[in-house]
């Protein structure tokens, strides 16, 4: 689920829709305020005081009043993260998202409540959490589809052991992701399909197939670190790069603002 | 599913500041001295299996159920393989028992003969006379045993542990035994997987503290399915612990007596899915502490407050744990003076949990009259090689390349079956939303599939305390059997440490170390007197070829299985040793002389015997 960044940038097509890139959501206008924007700012001065309980308060108001909103969800978590509260935000979103049946951004940032969970957990617990985050993301690409949902959802399938078989599903949605990625003219994030679905395709046993992904991905992200590091390792030396790189202990980084900042 | 009177004497003053203090009046080595060279080459360790040939090829058998959930509690008790080493009739050989589990099946109680003129230990089965083959009767299941010497009489007692109650034999010399379960106030019903005898208050008599697995609900008849983990991760509902206070032999004749202490010891809110207990002196302050190996959740660390009662120090002193604690063994591997705790757990395909090496950090000594400072733990699995032994079970600490740093035997394996692999079966169910994990009915049935199977065992060679290197292939002891339990013994009397391997369902395998070329050891059997007759808990100090080595003898650490309480030291190509030094469980201090190259017995304050 190291997706997340990934997804993240996947976000493109979420956001390009519902944000424009380091402003504020589209929603807001300059004669109507975005809905939630007064508590979503008192969050973030909370947030900054480390106040845990009024950063979470505040930020809660901000998605009820503003459910789909794909920032105040991720600012949400990062909050959550740093105060441990993930319990509470899986609870919040749970019932958001009752409230909000349509809202796919915040199935999203549902899911990825449970991915944040995930390092705090034990590890049949941690099986539990990936899978109840994979329901909520095949949920929101099913309202909507995304480049960010589909990341989000391949790069988390690629995290389930060969055993399981769920890697070629991964692979299915990461293809989806980088034509999306072409079509909607290839932002800096858009990269992460590109690695995720070589690493799709290696996990496959189909070292060809990846090394030409990694290289494709190379063509349209020229020095891409993380593509040329998988182009120069090969063997056990690649096998550690790409499994250390889906640890399950090591937290997957959900923060979606790459979506948002100035390209 | 599938995993621990006091010293005051002269102890307390001159064991103060621990280990360091002893290793200072040995003459103080260096922090991290250079490895004994064991001469021109350095040895390569092999091992040869020799079972059949030794006359100690058993095939264990797990208890087979009845009824709609036999498959699923088979699961959940495919342990029960487990083997203690003990010289039982004095001879100076160590002796093998051997438990099985199912219904009607006995265990075994092999004697050690002596070496046939192959060089291979001829051990003869000696269960019928002996009468100790019992425990798969009614609803009871033989899951552990120990050898220790209950009334300090010299004669190594047996103890099977059961799900169920356990059973007590008295060692009656010539190679006879009686059942004493009923008169020794044994009897209180508990699934024990573990047991070790250690002497917790320092009186001068081994208690026994059992580790128990499931609630104490009887399996076999079981009147209510929700007998499993309440979680997976965080289980506590389990058997958690009991604590047999050993009240000696009763006055007016009878025999030992045990009181069950684990409220009063503090051990009663302990309620995890115990697998492994282990005991040593972690702090250094003359009493034995406990570290408790848990499935399904959180090992337990509890410190000795030498008053009778123990202190949880988990939180503090290793944090909380959510992995499937098998297995504890102590040494002090990297040779600082504080003994180390390495824990097995689960790291496979589908669960990366990895062991835990619990390096002992140690602590600054205190002040006199002050409580003993309370060393932390870092885990250390990944830094030094030791972290993916993959499906864990027992793990041994042993110098088998004598060359003076303690190496590490690992075997692994739940079930190797049919092609089919169980774990995405079990994952369907794990996912479940609602699902219950208590209820045995919620499981699906494994049928002929495997689960974490033919898995090759490890043998982590000690770099001289940094790190291991896994050599398990050169050496020939990568087999892939269901690995339960690791008895450590020279059963051969050579000066080389050989294995004896359990496996559920499956043979037993003796590996005789041929291990060339040959480096220079000792050994000691301790024989307590004022301290218990085992003399478990004592810890001796030996200083030769730049190295000081600290082991302490403990009553069966390590999962389904019991080590030879011979003490064993490499000592590389060092050709004498510059002291020995015994610190007693009494808290008597003595330095004796010891030859090497053979085995000596050393009497509590009266030195080596001739």
């Amino acid at each position: 689920m190291r997706t997340t960044i990934s997804t993240a940038g996947r976000l493109a097509v979420v956001v390009a829709i519902v944000f424009t890139a380091g402003s504020l959501p589209l929603r807001a206008s300059a004669t109507q305020p975005t809905p939630g924007a007064a508590e979503a700012a008192a969050a973030q001065q909370a947030a900054a005081a480390k106040d845990c309980p009024a950063a979470l308060d505040h930020f809660e108001a901000a998605l009820r009043a503003d459910a789909d909103n794909l920032r105040y969800g991720s600012d949400y978590r990062k909050s959550v993260i740093a105060c441990a509260a993930y319990d509470r935000a899986i609870a919040f979103f749970g019932k958001l998202t009752d409230e909000h049946p349509g809202a796919a951004n915040a199935l999203l940032n549902y899911g990825y409540a449970y991915v944040d969970k995930i390092p705090a957990a034990g590890a049949i617990t941690q099986v539990i959490l990936a899978n109840s985050a994979l329901t909520l993301f095949g949920k929101s690409l099913d309202l909507q589809e995304s480049w960010l949902g589909l990341y989000t959802r391949g790069n988390s399938y690629l995290y389930w052991p060969k055993v399981f078989g769920r890697t070629p599903l991964g692979v299915a949605d990461l293809e989806k992701a980088v034509a999306r990625g072409d079509a909607e003219g290839n932002r800096p994030y858009h990269v992460r399909a590109w690695i995720a679905l070589g690493d799709g395709y290696w996990k496959l046993d189909q070292l060809d197939k990846a090394r030409a992904t990694w290289q494709e991905g190379l063509r349209r992200f020229p020095g891409e670190p993380r593509l040329q590091a998988r182009l120069d390792k090969q063997g056990e030396e690649l096998t550690a790069l790409i499994e250390g790189s889906m640890d399950p202990a090591k937290r997957v980084d959900t923060d979606l603002a790459v979506l948002w900042a100035p390209q | 599913m599938s995993g621990r009177a006091t010293w005051v004497l002269a102890g307390a003053l001159l064991f103060a500041g621990g280990p360091l203090a002893a290793a200072d009046a040995l003459g103080a080595p260096p922090a991290h001295p250079a490895p004994a060279s064991t001469g021109s080459a350095r040895a390569s360790l092999r091992f040869v299996e020799a079972g059949a040939a030794a006359g100690a090829r058993l095939r264990h058998h797990t208890h087979k159920f009845a009824g709609a959930y036999a498959d699923v509690l088979g699961m959940f008790t495919s342990g029960g393989a487990a083997a203690a080493a003990g010289d039982y009739d004095g001879d100076g050989r160590d002796d093998l028992f051997v438990t099985d589990s199912d219904s009607g099946r006995t265990s075994h109680l092999l004697h050690n003969e002596g070496d046939g003129p192959d060089g291979v230990p001829r051990f003869r089965d000696v269960t019928a006379e002996a009468g100790v083959g019992g425990g798969n009767e009614g609803s009871a299941i033989v899951a552990d045993a120990l050898w220790f010497d209950a009334d300090n009489d010299g004669k190594e007692d047996l103890l099977v542990a059961r799900f169920g109650t356990p059973l007590l034999y008295r060692n009656l010399g010539g190679g006879r035994f009686r059942d004493e379960t009923a008169a020794s106030g044994l009897s209180a019903f508990g699934n024990t997987i573990a047991a070790i005898a250690f002497d917790y208050d320092n009186d001068g008599r081994v208690d026994l503290l059992f580790g128990n697995y499931f609630k104490p609900v009887d399996l076999v008849a079981l009147p209510d399915r929700h007998v499993l983990p309440n979680d997976l991760d965080n289980a506590t509902n389990g058997g958690g612990v009991t604590l047999w206070h050993n009240l000696g032999t009763a006055s007016g004749g009878g025999w030992v007596r045990f009181a069950d202490t684990t409220k009063q010891a503090g051990l009663a809110a302990h309620t995890g899915w115990t697998l492994d207990v282990g005991h040593a002196d972690l702090d250094n302050d003359g009493w034995q502490d406990l570290y408790l190996a848990c499935d399904y959740g959180t090992d337990r660390l509890f410190w000795n407050q030498r008053d009778g009662t123990f202190a949880d120090g988990t939180a503090q002193a290793i944090g909380i744990d959510t992995k499937k604690g098998m297995n504890v063994d102590v040494a002090d591997y990297d040779r600082d003076g504080w003994l180390d705790v390495y824990v097995t757990n689960i790291t496979d395909e589908y669960m990366k949990e990895c062991n835990m090496l619990w390096h002992n950090d140690g602590a600054a000594p205190s002040k006199p009259g002050a409580p003993p400072a309370r060393p932390t733990f870092t885990d250390l699995s990944k830094e030094t090689g030791t972290c993916d032994t993959l499906w864990g079970w027992a793990a041994k600490w042993g110098d088998f390349d004598d060359d003076g740093w303690p190496d590490l035997f690992a075997v692994n394996g739940l079930r190797s079956a049919g092609p089919d692999n169980y774990i995405p079966v079990l994952v369907e169910m794990i996912i479940r939303p609602g699902v219950d994990f208590t209820d045995v009915a919620s499981y699906p049935p494994i049928g002929k599939m495997s689960w974490s199977g033919f898995q090759k065992k490890k043998l982590f060679r000690n770099l001289a305390g940094g790190s291991f290197a896994e050599v398990g292939a050169a050496a020939g002891v990568d087999n892939e059997g269901d690995g339960r339990g690791v008895a450590v013994a020279d059963f051969d009397g050579d000066g080389r440490l050989d294995l004896f391997q359990t496996n559920a369902d499956q043979e037993s395998l003796l590996y005789l170390n041929r291990t060339e070329p040959r480096a220079h050891w000792l050994a000691l059997r301790l024989v307590g007197t004022k301290s218990n007759r085992d003399a478990v808990g004592a810890r001796v100090t030996v200083r030769a070829g730049g190295l000081v080595q600290i082991v302490e003898l403990d009553g069966g650490n390590g999962y389904s299985s019991q080590s030879s309480k011979a003490l064993h030291f490499g000592l590389g190509a060092a050709t004498h040793v510059d002291a020995v030094e015994i610190r007693w469980p009494s808290g008597a201090v003595e330095t004796v002389n010891v030859p090497i190259d053979r085995t000596s017995t050393v009497r509590e304050g009266s030195g080596v015997q001739p």
